[in-house]
């Protein structure tokens, strides 16, 4: 069976993120007819991923409906065509920001009076009515949190959700809680069937977006902190900023690093890695940066550099030298416990190599390690190892 | 995790003058308040132009006017920003979206937009990658923060200023924030006063000539008398950082 197919025969109950990890943990994307929350307690990219949801609609033949409370529609139109051209009537705008700024509107629905909650649902549901766009995102609640008091706004919501229901939509709330207790929160949840929360840190000068999807009806599923990044034309892409590939001295790491990254640079002297391996894959909806560690011991001082910071580890042996898996096991820890790993049976077509099951018991790891049979240089093995691993980060409670 | 404050060495004493550039620590925050038309933006000017002659990285978040209007009054007061924009010199204009027409688009000068005075976390997601872009530390000058009271409720205001200086002060580098006086209520002003490291105040004596002076900074023992804007007057400040602070000769 596979995947793609699954993908593709539930995008009818299922509204496709575009983000091929996400979607495939989500079944296929969210359930249709359902209602989101797009949270971040700080300022956080959170716009970037309500638009990639708009447009990965659009990209499906989607009608979409974007209320937007922040840009006027011209802006808001141009700013779109970083995910590429698109068909303009399918995306519907209700300008929220034109009567802020005393400027006309050149818009079918617009809000002539944002401090008028009513206004604001008559406008936003006919809009709806008409439209019956497949994919409804409201930018942003705290604009409304911030004017009308909280009952009203919740109110607000429970009635856009039924307008939306009504037709069928998705629906999307984007949200920075400046102004609600905890309780507000609870409240808010309440309602909601998926929460999106978003993080952005910033480290070494980089700013980094994170997000953590829930579904919050009861045993639901619940994604690790997935780190992201825009690409223009793509979207919003899973990228891990530091895959550590790591193993004894000539497992073959670096043919690792080389065959599975599209881009890769090798430090190297007579061909032992010295200072590092370096690489970049994209693949699958999903970017990472490959950093392969030297395997000797007198090279560990480069691999604590290297083990800083580290979403997950390709832990690479040579399935037929089982004297190294010691070894193996210790350079893992080195990284640091807990990481996501997933170990790499590499030269697993010579005579000589050892089952994965054997190589499990051997290295001692536990019954649930993750290992994948390779061939490094005729790159079997390295995507599924890969994907493996990018499961593990991305991870499901 | 905070970074270390610079040697107390590295902050200038004041002898002479309104504060300078060197005069704020930094991982700092300031709140230049005063009523509108006493020279806070001129006063902002003259420490962007001492940064920036010095070398400093700045970002100059501007809701109040046009930048091309901020680029003249510089150019004004002997600064031509034209020599550093893009390079260690970056606008976030919250401004120009909301007056439409007048976007730039000019791709020589890289600038960061705001769409929406009422978009604060844009505006917080603006000021951090600008920081980023030209390197932290940075020095943010906010001008001014008055303007989002007409567009956001006091509390929301309070949480944005709050979780803006938490993140300049941790990674981002120092911050000034420029607030008018007379147009909000007591109350609002000691919040504002209170979720930054020091003050300092601007003023009209009767005879409009503009006074200032540093009302207090968290840390640092400075004077707080009175100096005239625009005059190099005598305005003393005695040092004094953490135990050190017995050792000044404060109040």
């Amino acid at each position: 069976m596979s995947t793609v197919t699954s993908v593709e025969e539930a995008s009818r109950e299922r509204a496709m993120t575009g983000i091929q990890l996400l979607d495939e943990r989500l079944g296929g994307g969210f359930q249709r007819n359902s209602t989101l929350l797009l949270f971040s307690e700080i300022p956080a990219e959170k716009r970037i991923f309500a638009e990639h949801f708009v447009m990965a609609g659009i990209k499906n033949g989607e009608t979409c409906l974007y209320v937007d409370f922040f840009r006027a529609p011209q802006l808001a139109r141009r700013e779109f065509t970083k995910f590429g051209s698109y068909p303009e009537d399918r995306l519907v705008i209700v300008d929220a920001t034109s009567s802020q700024l005393l400027l006309p509107t050149s818009e079918k629905y617009a809000i002539g009076d944002v401090g008028n909650l009513d206004e604001i649902f008559d406008v936003v549901s006919e809009a709806i009515r008409d439209a019956k766009p497949q994919r409804v995102v409201i930018d942003s609640l705290e604009f409304l949190a911030d004017r009308f008091p909280t009952e009203r706004v919740l109110d607000f919501w429970r009635k856009l959700t039924a307008e939306a229901r009504e037709v069928g939509s998705t629906l999307c709330f984007l949200f920075i809680n400046w102004t609600y207790s905890s309780a507000g929160i609870e409240r808010m949840r309440d309602l909601t069937d998926y929460v999106v929360e978003f993080q952005s840190t910033i480290s070494g000068g980089v700013v980094r977006s994170m997000m953590q999807v829930e579904e919050l009806r009861e045993g639901g599923m619940k994604t690790n902190w997935v780190p992201y990044t825009f690409r223009d034309i793509v979207g919003v892409t899973v990228y891990f900023p530091r895959v550590l590939v790591t193993g004894p001295f000539n497992a073959g790491k670096s043919t690792v690093v080389k065959n599975l990254c599209s881009t890769s640079v090798s430090i190297d002297r007579m061909g032992t890695t010295v200072a590092f391996d370096y690489g970049n894959v994209n693949t699958m909806g999903l970017e990472a940066d490959v950093f392969g560690t030297p395997g000797q011991e007198r090279f560990e001082f480069i691999f604590k550099i290297f083990a800083r910071e580290v979403n997950g580890i390709l832990l690479v042996v040579d399935a037929t030298r089982p004297e190294d898996f010691e070894r193996a096991r210790k350079m893992l820890e080195l990284v640091g416990p807990g990481l996501p790993f997933v170990i790499v049976a590499n030269k697993s077509d010579l005579p000589d190599a050892l089952p994965p099951q054997r190589i499990k018991e051997i290295i001692g790891l536990g019954e649930d390690v993750h290992i994948v049979a390779a061939v490094a240089t005729r790159g079997i093995g390295l995507r599924e190892a890969f994907k493996d691993l990018a499961q593990q980060i991305i991870g499901v409670k | 995790m905070l970074k270390t404050f610079p040697p107390s060495a590295e902050i200038e004493e004041l002898t002479t003058g309104p504060p300078t550039v060197n005069s704020f620590p930094s991982n700092y925050s300031i709140l230049l308040a005063g009523p509108p038309g006493v020279g806070k933006l001129e006063y902002f000017l003259e420490l962007v132009k001492q940064g920036l002659e010095q070398g400093k990285r700045i970002v100059f978040v501007t809701l109040d006017l046009h930048p091309a209007e901020v680029r003249e009054r510089a150019k004004a007061n002997g600064l031509d920003l034209a020599d550093y924009e893009g390079r260690t010199f970056l606008f976030v204009d919250c401004y120009s979206a909301m007056s439409n027409d007048r976007l730039e688009h000019d791709p020589r000068k890289r600038m960061y937009q705001v769409s929406s005075f009422s978009n604060l976390e844009g505006i917080g997601m603006a000021m951090t990658k600008a920081s980023n872009d030209l390197k932290t530390p940075v020095m943010i000058f906010f001008y001014t923060v008055s303007t989002l009271f007409l567009h956001n409720t006091p509390q929301a205001i309070a949480k944005f200023i709050q979780i803006v200086t938490s993140r300049v002060k941790t990674t981002l580098g120092f911050i000034a924030y420029a607030v008018h006086e007379g147009v909000h209520d007591q109350m609002t002003m000691n919040l504002l006063r209170s979720l930054v490291d020091g003050v300092i105040e601007a003023r009209f004596k009767e005879d409009l000539a503009r006074e200032i002076r540093i009302h207090h900074m968290r840390g640092l023992r400075p004077s707080t008398a009175w100096g005239t804007i625009g005059q190099r007057i005598q305005m003393t400040a005695t040092r004094a950082t953490g135990s050190a602070i017995s050792r000044g000769n404060g109040p």
